[in-house]
């Protein structure tokens, strides 16, 4: 199982979304997928991902409620498949995904379950009585779901679930940022100590991708944005075969911002955001251009069908 | 202090942690490390080949561990078993209170029992630096 986390420093860079839209392109590349929503205090995975509230329909299960009961009773967790939603995906594709919100947000329960579980557990327990649950849940969807990838979102800022979602739990942490000092240099602070952050046991070094959003214009070539650019490129892991880290830049897209969601609009399918994906996901799974336009083109035609 | 007074103290702090606990109150951990701080405290004024020194060194440990710091109770232990008074008995006792507490917290956490030592190494630096280990 590869673990990619994604972070960023500040809200509102397009985290989830891209999460989002990872998770069900590998899916379309034929590969298991669980996706993980560890942004408690802001979750919104489910939104991302087609399972909006609607109507009748309500999420009940969730991270944070799974990791409620655990602390209750750990000897005899409830079923992972309560806590986890199937996500659809394109027909004729073999993959598959599931994705285990953080719980039913925005309903008041889910508020009242945050809360518990914040009495119960803290995650810098230093007997690791905060930190095994986490582990825990983390071994039981390697060892009974078997996924080829676990996406995180780990939400922004500096914080304990999020430091350990990226810093112990990822393989790969996707670094989104904006093209601003702020952004930039809250980013750089975090790449820093992931890179010298402790790892359990036959765990590879953090490999961090640095990705620019929301562009509207090119970078400037100097200046402090420039340099710390550069700083951010040299903190990224180098590909195999590949001397030179790379900046992923996702040009800024007003109608993916209005939808939330990717759509089967073909101004959105074949806008440039759409391409900047399929190069960031080559990245990040290795796949040939074919397999990567054919997965595109599944889940082209699904989206289009759903629409 | 005196250990009449470090005595009363730590029968009226045990009783205290352990009515905390039973109550399931949040702060009962600190109780038990307060407990743990008096039972050290015991310890150094009495030696280990008494038996109310031995009981003290067992108690340190023991209140560590409930008090969840288990650093500390690593501490101590190493401590304690460096003593040249310390009898095999007390080896053994003190050796066997960390090695339950991490059987516990394999049993408890089934898919994560490999990685219990290496978590806690980890909850520690966690725990010191904050997230990301920021605030080392």
């Amino acid at each position: 199982m590869e673990t990619l986390a994604f972070y960023s420093y500040k809200g509102g860079v397009g985290r989830s979304l891209l999460l989002a839209n990872a998770a069900r392109f590998l899916a379309s590349l034929g590969k298991g997928v669980v996706a993980l929503d560890f942004d408690f205090e802001a979750p919104g995975l489910h939104y991302k991902l087609g399972h909006a509230p609607q109507g009748e329909r309500r999420l009940s299960g969730g991270a944070v409620p799974y990791l409620v009961a655990t602390a209750r009773d750990s000897t005899s967790p409830p079923p992972l498949e309560e806590h986890m939603i199937e996500i659809p995906v394109p027909p004729g594709t073999s993959g598959w995904l599931r994705l285990m919100p953080a719980g039913p947000a925005p309903d008041r329960a889910y508020w009242a379950a945050l809360k518990q579980l914040g009495e119960a557990v803290r995650f810098d327990d230093p007997s690791g009585q905060g930190l095994m649950p986490l582990l825990d849940l983390y071994g039981r969807i390697r060892d009974e779901l078997k996924p080829d990838y676990l996406l995180i979102d780990a939400r922004t800022g500096v914080t304990e679930l999020g430091g350990i979602a990226t810093t112990i739990l990822a393989d790969t942490v996707v670094c989104i940022f904006v093209a601003n000092q702020e952004s930039l240099d809250g980013t750089l602070m975090v790449a820093e100590a992931l890179k010298s952050a402790p790892r359990l046991k036959g765990q590879r070094p953090i490999r961090v991708v640095p990705v620019l959003t929301r562009m509207t214009s090119q970078l400037p070539s100097e200046g402090p944005l420039a340099e710390g650019v550069k700083r951010l490129l040299d903190l990224g892991a180098r590909a195999p075969g590949k001397k030179e880290s790379k900046l992923f830049e996702l040009p800024h897209d007003a109608l993916v911002g209005v939808a939330d969601r990717i759509t089967g609009m073909p101004s959105v399918v074949f806008s440039p955001l759409f391409r900047s994906y399929v190069e960031l996901f080559r990245e990040l799974v290795p796949a040939s251009e074919q397999q990567a336009m054919e997965a595109w083109n599944h889940l082209y035609q699904d989206v289009s069908r759903m629409n | 202090m005196s250990t009449d007074l470090l005595n009363t103290l730590v029968t009226g702090a045990i009783w205290r942690a352990e009515q905390l606990e039973e109550q399931g109150i949040g702060s009962a951990p600190l109780a038990w490390a307060e407990v743990s701080s008096l039972e050290e405290r015991l310890a150094i004024a009495i030696p280990a080949s008494q038996p109310e020194g031995r009981i003290a060194r067992r108690g340190a440990v023991r209140a560590a561990l409930k008090a969840r710091d288990s650093a500390r109770a690593q501490a101590l232990t190493e401590r304690y078993l460096a003593e040249k008074n310390t009898t095999p008995t007390l080896r053994t006792t003190l050796r066997q209170l960390l090695e339950e507490d991490a059987r516990s917290l394999a049993d408890r956490f089934r898919h994560a029992a490999k990685v219990v030592d290496e978590a806690r190494v980890l909850a520690l630096w966690l725990h010191e630096g904050g997230a990301f280990g920021l605030a080392a």
